[in-house]
């Protein structure tokens, strides 16, 4: 135990060394667990990235411009991507080209004032306004590699303004396949099948590497062979959030049961999140964990009536099947209109999911329309008749609520539930509609490991960054707060992802 | 005699149901020796050569992913799966999420049932994969 602990194999380590020896442990040292002059490294790299969504793509890329030689990034799935190339493709920008084209007057305060409102108190307002003032190099970014945007705006739920950006496949898989291709252009190693397991320090605390288990098959029960990397540079973590542990969510949050689908796929488990906090990072909002208003309880994942839900809230109204009546504003921020639907119960107190009613004529603007009524997860009805009918609605309060809400379209102003109209301007509630039904599913996690504006991991031993180590992205915790507003995940992890590259490339 | 002509007349026409069967069902996993297989791929079964996809003659590890290209070509594959228009990204070989770059074992078993990687969100239909 000469060498303060370090160790190569720290779990064996720990596991043999007994109390004692733990105790003997409990100093700052106890971070650094793996120590550089045990280690046969197996591979060397300048740049090593973990995760292969919107962050660390986007930091391999940056990386590259700024002249790294050598830049790796490892995925621990057979494919690229992560819960980024299963998002819906929305990404807010303040003073963006569309928004200079159709006069709409924003700033990145006037953004980060959302964001903040959102949070509820808690958010970080330093790392929001940073990522909102560089988001349009993230756009760029974007564009240069070939993405393609709907030539419009949206204003998505607690946005002031329309700044949201939507890729025309209506997906993340629409930034993620071109900067798949932008890395293989640049000559970025790009590696599945190999699974992070943990940091490999120095003798001084920093972290010079990672253990990496190549040829990992997920969920085959083939962990991989150990190699350690190692990271002339840092070690980027860019691994996204857990919102498919269900022991590590359930831990935060009692209510997030296995009977709480998500949206993420199988592989948001958190692993390396948890390794960051046991080398000593801070753990920020892990409780803040979000489900998506706009999810439906007909289909599995994000689904096709996410992005429906999405683009048509702001001129359709949701009822309560029980009543016939609305029950929330339809653009709110997400954690008020999850809470709003999750209070919506039929007598035994079961889920009772409330609809979503569209005129046919506004729905049909979005492609997704097409898809939810081809794959049966919504309904076209020509009259309110059948519609009252086919969901058991009380019809004469439905048909009131509705003549009701036509006059807030008419007069701009809410007075059921303070909605911002202006999207909503000229759309009447009128025959033919289309239907879907709403549910929430786990869909981000706001909290994470703390970083600093800079991309560097804080150490909670000294307040101060860990050498060599970085993170952004849905792993990190503390810049949403409470509650991230739609289409600012995209920004926060592809700048957060440039800046982590940026300062790599300084260190 | 007549029974056991009956029961013969009955059993090849048993077995030309149950193999009809299956061909609709889409399975073609059979049986090779101690291990199961694809009926397309006998000649490999039958030629004991493991090792035409897997990197050592003594099977230990999955083969190589995208090993199947060594046989099969990758555009045709595409080419093969392509849909109309508006479900253009539906195209298992070439598809929204992850382009062309799902290996084959992710939605093909060689030796064992399975199931398209997609069917855990969406329910599109695959007339020709076999399960």
């Amino acid at each position: 135990m000469e060498k303060k602990g370090y160790q190569a194999d720290r779990r064996k380590f720990l596991a043999g060394m007994g109390m004692v020896g733990a105790a003997a442990l409990a100093a700052p040292a106890l971070n650094a667990v793996a120590g550089e002059s045990d280690v046969k490294w197996g591979e060397e790299h300048e740049v090593v990235i973990i995760g292969s969504g919107f962050t660390g793509l986007a930091a391999a890329i940056e990386a590259k411009k700024l002249g790294a030689k050598d830049v790796v990034v490892y995925d621990k799935m057979p494919y690229f991507g992560g819960n980024s190339t299963f998002n819906g493709g929305l990404f807010a920008v303040p003073n963006s080209p569309l928004q200079k084209e159709k006069g709409v007057k924003d700033s990145p305060e006037i953004m980060t004032a959302d964001q903040v409102k959102a949070g509820r108190g808690v958010a970080y307002e330093e790392l929001l306004l940073h990522v909102a003032k560089h988001a349009n190099e993230a756009l760029e970014m974007t564009l240069e590699a070939g993405s393609e945007y709907f030539p419009y705006l949206q204003q998505l739920g607690g946005h002031s303004v329309p700044r949201t950006y939507q890729t025309t496949v209506a997906s993340g898989a629409g930034i993620i396949q071109p900067l798949v291709k932008q890395c293989q252009k640049l000559g970025v190693k790009l590696v599945t099948r190999a699974k992070f397991d943990s940091l490999i320090f120095d003798d001084n605390g920093t972290v010079v590497g990672a253990k990496i288990m190549m040829g990992h098959y997920f969920g085959r029960g083939v962990e991989g062979t150990a190699v350690n990397v190692r990271a002339r540079r840092g070690v980027l973590i860019a691994t996204g959030g857990f919102a498919r542990n269900v022991e590590l969510r359930k831990a935060q949050d009692p209510t997030l049961t296995e009977e709480v689908p998500s949206t993420n796929p199988a592989s948001a488990t958190g692993e390396a999140l948890l390794e960051m906090f046991r080398v000593g990072a801070v753990p920020v909002h892990m409780a803040h964990i979000q489900t998506g208003p706009w999810a439906s309880p007909d289909e599995d994942g994000f689904g096709y009536v996410s992005n429906y839900s999405i683009y048509n809230f702001a001129h359709s109204l949701s009822v309560y099947i029980k009543t016939g009546r609305r029950f929330m504003n339809e653009i709110a921020d997400r954690k008020t209109r999850s809470d709003a639907q999750l209070a919506c119960r039929d007598d035994d107190g079961k889920p009772l999911p409330p609809i979503t009613i569209t005129s046919y004529e506004h729905a049909k603007e979005h492609p997704t329309m097409k898809k939810v009524l081809k794959y049966g997860v919504g309904w076209k009805f020509d009259t309110l008749e059948e519609l009252a009918d086919h969901f058991k609605v009380p019809l004469e309060p439905l048909k009131a609520q509705i003549e009701e809400y036509n006059g807030y379209v008419k007069s701009g102003v809410d007075e059921q539930f303070g909605k911002p109209m202006g999207k909503a301007k000229g759309k009447y509630i009128q025959a033919p509609f289309v239907v879907v039904r709403n549910w929430p599913k786990v869909h981000y996690c706001q909290g994470g490991a703390q970083i600093d504006v800079q991309a560097r991991v804080i150490d909670s031993n000294t307040w101060k960054p860990i050498p060599g180590l970085y993170a952004g992205g849905e792993v990190t915790g503390g810049m949403h707060g409470v509650s991230r507003l739609g289409s600012c995940s995209i920004p926060d992890c592809m700048v957060m992802g440039m800046t982590a590259a940026r300062t790599m490339m300084k260190s | 005699m007549k029974t056991q002509l009956i029961s013969k007349v009955f059993l090849v026409a048993a077995v030309a149901v149950f193999v009809a069967g299956m061909s609709f069902a889409g399975e073609t996993l059979q049986q090779f020796g101690d291990t199961k297989g694809r009926s397309y791929h006998a000649d490999l079964y039958d030629g004991e050569s493991c090792s035409s996809c897997h990197d050592d003659s003594q099977p230990s590890k999955f083969p190589a992913d995208f090993s199947c290209l060594d046989c099969h070509d990758a555009d045709e594959l595409v080419q093969a799966t392509s849909r109309p228009d508006d479900e253009k990204w539906q195209n298992p070989h070439n598809n929204l999420h992850y382009g062309k770059e799902v290996p084959c074992m992710e939605c093909h078993g060689e030796h064992q049932e399975s199931k398209p990687l997609c069917a855990g969100c969406h329910s599109f239909e695959y007339p020709n994969y076999k399960k």
